[in-house]
């Protein structure tokens, strides 16, 4: 396969892992903790999808929507149930917990929907553009013939949506606006009387949604299984942290360098290893908090 | 914890006294023709026990570098992973797959110890400056590269089939089952008591005040003029280093390593064994450990007795698993044992 | 040759200076009260000076050696100690843990030592805990000893600072705030507990709000604005400068 393809199949991934950093970030910058859950966060909204398909006539959009609206309220639950009672102990409890968490509701998921994985059945269209030159260095075509889906489009097209509404939402609504005060500096914001309460549960059902969203599309674009969302959030912290913790746009920037990373590396990988790409995304994550901790636009994270 | 104040520690030296106790017996019956029979109910125990007794290195080591310095590693099963297959590679006699160059033992022991010991070093030489929760991503990042390494190159590292042929050097001079099965309880239980008593040793002198202070306020600590850096990269290579140890001796006494060993289970049983028990106290933190582990042994009876399917099992214990470290993290912050005021979590 | 010195120290946090151009020198001995409106860039100096913070530009000199950007534990083995403007007690420590670790040249604090038990730990530990014991009785803590010193007043939590400090036998102690929310009695404790120090040959630099106290203290005043110095000299003096009462009575409209 050409680059070129790969190139797409990047866009693809990054515009899933785009979606989900941006709740992820939001989250770490507003309530102030890596939430390593998250990924469970995704799986719900696969299966939630997966199971609104089957039960309900409609067209897959209506899919879509059940997913989001299922994710914002178990989101807003999890946190209630789980991360509200301890916000003050510090980040580290916070982590802590959420791993615990995320073991019990991967298993939980694991019981209840086996461990198959399920296909959300979609017809699928596919574009293809075969008339370009190859141009191979070594074993890799540079640039070559490539397709792409009506999936794909799907998926892409979805991000573009996403970016937009969250951009409006961040710079024109008075949730947003308080939103990204918080995130700035909380004391300041709940001197300004801002309900700091209220803005952590509003970030808590985005988050939510986002998340239902972007495990429905993965689940559209590949499959549904109890690991869905749990083998992607690596690559989601990786995502938000290259990007800067805390800063949504960053972790546009952050998922679609991660996705076109994955991409290129299983194009010059040998097929043999295509395994460790998804290891290059925790070499990323490793390297920028190396040379840059606070990432392309964000706080420092390192101690004194 | 005032204990402390009197220097020479009676916990740490009944530990190195009953640690070498132990070893001389497991050696007696590795070495002479004493044989022990064990009721054949005992040997999921005694499994389970030597199991314990190599996580137990591994706890010692973690709660080091929490407990005492305050450093969050979350890929503590790297270096149990390291260590394993260091010294699997470098003394195993034939493998399946992957490097068997078939040294002898004690070398591949040793140099397990070191690897994991060098590759504690490059963490915290690049990463003891990043703050608890990034150090915790960092460490946990480290784990799942090196699991994808050992499952990719399966020329070095044998794939998930793993490195076969490891000697087991019980096993080999002990042949009758029982014995071979206490010796080696014995002989990992005692190295795992003269641990206890290195890292009680270790905390109860000045050098564990230096730690403590760290975990404490890190400014504080270097303005009186304490080399903070220092000690927490010391701190994590130690830790770093034990879980080493525990790793090559897990693979001497099961005579094979594998990618399915050391996975981010690993990580969370100690954590958890570490949390519940009560960090910053080497005793407590063994006792958690106990009860986790305990859980596991519960559930494989359980397992027999319920018409259930293992997968379920594991599942639901899992989940058990889980809800314990979210429970333990709110409603006892500081284990069953430990001191709320000294771990900072009374508020 | 001046024991400290900064030269043109300058700190910008985020495009603001809060020290810009500072220069600062303390002799042998001396006494020295350092005050200023809120923002006058007090803490910065002592930061830059204590290597919490290294400057942007200028240097610090220790007893003629340039010590600009070393780090905090290194200018306290030269003899250069702080205390902290928020108290910063080690909380999940006893107070006599606390006094303990700050002594310096300690073996147990070596692993091989630690590990064997050596007897030079031993014997030193006994002097430490001499010493300790001593520093803790002297600022009347010892009914606390045990205490863990989360569970210590705001005063005591000064006191204990203060002992924390001299067991490090600095030859100069830099003193953030010493007086802030203590009580008249222990106020004048305090003040005498350096006075005292001062006379066996410390040299003293507080920054202090409390004007009273201070100028009773102290040798000599040095008054910071915006980040620079606006007048130094005899406390009497200074306390007459119209620029002083302009700039304290003025407060923000500067």
């Amino acid at each position: 396969m050409g680059l070129l393809q790969e190139l797409i199949f990047g866009l693809v991934t990054g515009s899933y892992i785009a979606i989900a950093a941006i709740g992820f970030t939001l989250i770490y910058g507003i309530v102030n903790m890596i939430n390593f859950a998250y990924g469970e966060y995704l799986t719900l909204g696969a299966f939630i999808g997966f199971l609104a398909a089957n039960a309900l006539p409609g067209p897959l959009p209506v899919a879509v929507i059940a997913a989001m609206i299922g994710g914002g309220i178990t989101s807003i639950i999890l946190a209630r149930g789980f991360f509200t009672p301890i916000n003050q102990t510090g980040p580290v409890p916070m982590l802590l917990t959420s791993i615990g968490l995320g073991i019990a509701l991967r298993n939980a998921i694991r019981l209840v929907g086996g461990r198959s994985a399920r296909y959300i059945e979609t017809e699928t269209s596919t574009f293809r553009f075969d008339a370009i030159p190859e141009i191979p260095v070594g074993s890799v075509d540079l640039l070559g013939g490539f397709f792409i889906t009506s999936e794909h489009i799907i998926v892409i097209a979805s991000a573009v949506i996403v970016f937009a509404a969250v951009h409006l939402l961040l710079t024109r609504t008075d949730v947003g606006i308080a939103m990204r005060a918080m995130g700035d500096d909380e004391s300041l914001a709940r001197v300004r009387g801002i309900d700091t309460q209220l803005i952590r549960d509003s970030v808590w059902v985005l988050a939510g949604v986002l998340a239902g969203l972007a495990g429905v599309l993965m689940a559209i674009q590949t499959n549904v299984s109890a690991d869905t969302g749990y083998s992607h959030i690596l690559q989601i912290l990786s995502a938000a942290i290259l990007g800067g913790a805390g800063s949504p746009y960053g972790a546009i920037i952050g998922a679609y360098v991660i996705g076109l990373v994955l991409a290129v590396s299983t194009a010059f990988l040998p097929s043999s290893m295509t395994g460790l790409s998804s290891a290059m995304a925790f070499v990323i994550l490793i390297a920028v908090l190396l040379v840059k901790p606070s990432g392309i636009a964000g706080s420092e994270v390192r101690e004194a | 914890m005032n204990v402390r104040d009197r220097l020479p520690s009676g916990h740490g030296d009944r530990a190195l006294i009953a640690g070498v106790v132990c070893i001389l017996v497991g050696a007696l019956f590795a070495l002479t023709p004493l044989r022990v029979q064990l009721p054949s109910a005992f040997y999921v125990f005694v499994e389970v026990g030597i199991l314990f007794v190599i996580y137990g290195m591994l706890v010692l080591g973690l709660d080091l570098q929490y407990g005492h310095t305050g450093l969050v590693n979350f890929g503590h099963v790297v270096f149990f992973a390291v260590g394993a297959y260091a010294t699997a590679m470098l003394s195993a006699q034939d493998s399946f797959a992957g490097i068997a160059l078939a040294y002898p033992w004690p070398l591949g022991l040793v140099a397990g110890v070191i690897a994991a010991a060098i590759l504690g070093a490059a963490v915290s030489l690049t990463s003891i400056r990043l703050r608890g929760d990034f150090l915790a991503i960092v460490t946990l990042a480290t784990a799942e590269i090196f699991h994808s390494l050992f499952v990719n190159f399966e020329d070095i590292f044998g794939g998930n089939v793993g490195i076969l042929g490891v000697p087991r050097p019980i096993a080999a001079v002990v042949s009758d089952g029982d014995t071979r099965l206490a010796a080696t309880l014995l002989v990992l239980g005692g190295i795992t008591l003269l641990t206890l008593a290195a890292v009680t040793r270790l905390t109860d002198a000045p050098y564990g005040r230096v730690l403590r202070a760290i975990r404490a306020d890190e400014l504080v600590t270097r303005s009186v003029g304490k080399s903070t850096i220092t000690y927490k990269t010391q701190s994590f290579v130690y830790g770093a280093a034990l879980a080493g140890l525990a790793g090559g001796l897990f693979a001497l006494y099961n005579g094979a390593v594998a990618p399915g060993f050391f996975t981010i289970q690993v990580t969370v049983t100690v954590w958890i064994g570490m949390l519940l028990g009560g960090a910053a106290n080497h005793r407590a933190v063994l006792a958690g450990l106990a009860i986790i582990m305990g859980l596991r042994l519960i559930s494989r009876f359980a397992l027999d007795v319920t018409p259930v399917s293992s997968d379920v099992f594991a599942s639901m214990r899992l989940i058990v698993v889980g809800l314990i470290l979210v429970a333990v993290i709110r409603y006892r912050p500081a284990g069953i044992w430990g001191d709320p005021q000294e771990l900072g979590v009374d508020q | 040759m001046s024991l400290l010195a900064a030269e043109g120290l300058v700190k910008e946090f985020g495009g603001l200076r809060a020290i810009d151009q500072l220069s600062v020198s303390i002799e042998e001995g001396e006494l020295v009260g350092v005050m200023g409106p809120n923002g006058a860039g007090k803490s910065t100096f002592f930061n830059c000076v204590s290597g919490v913070i290294p400057p942007d530009d200028g240097t610090v000199t220790l007893e003629g050696t340039d010590v600009t950007s070393d780090s905090p534990e290194s200018l306290a083995h030269r003899g250069l100690v702080r205390t902290f403007q928020d108290t910063r007690e080690l909380e999940t420590m006893t107070v006599r843990d606390n006094v303990r670790l700050a002594a310096p040249d300690q073996p147990g604090e070596r692993t091989l030592p630690a590990l064997l038990r050596s007897s030079s730990m031993r014997e030193r530990e006994e002097t430490v805990r001499k010493r300790a014991d001593e520093l803790i009785e002297m600022f009347d803590l010892d009914h606390l000893a045990d205490e863990y010193s989360s569970n210590l007043s705001g005063g005591q939590r000064k006191l204990l600072e203060l002992a924390r400090t001299l067991m490090l036998d600095p030859d100069v102690l830099l003193l953030d705030e010493p007086f802030a929310g203590v009580n008249p009695t222990l106020t004048r404790e305090i003040a005498d507990h350096i006075r005292n120090l001062n006379a066996d040959g410390m040299t003293v630099v507080i920054i202090e709000h409390e004007l009273e106290t201070l100028t009773e203290l102290v040798d000599r005043l040095i008054v910071l604005q915006q980040g620079r110095l606006l007048v130094e000299g005899e406390p009497e003096v200074v306390l007459e400068d119209e620029r002083v009462i302009e700039a304290y009575l003025g407060g923000d409209s500067k």
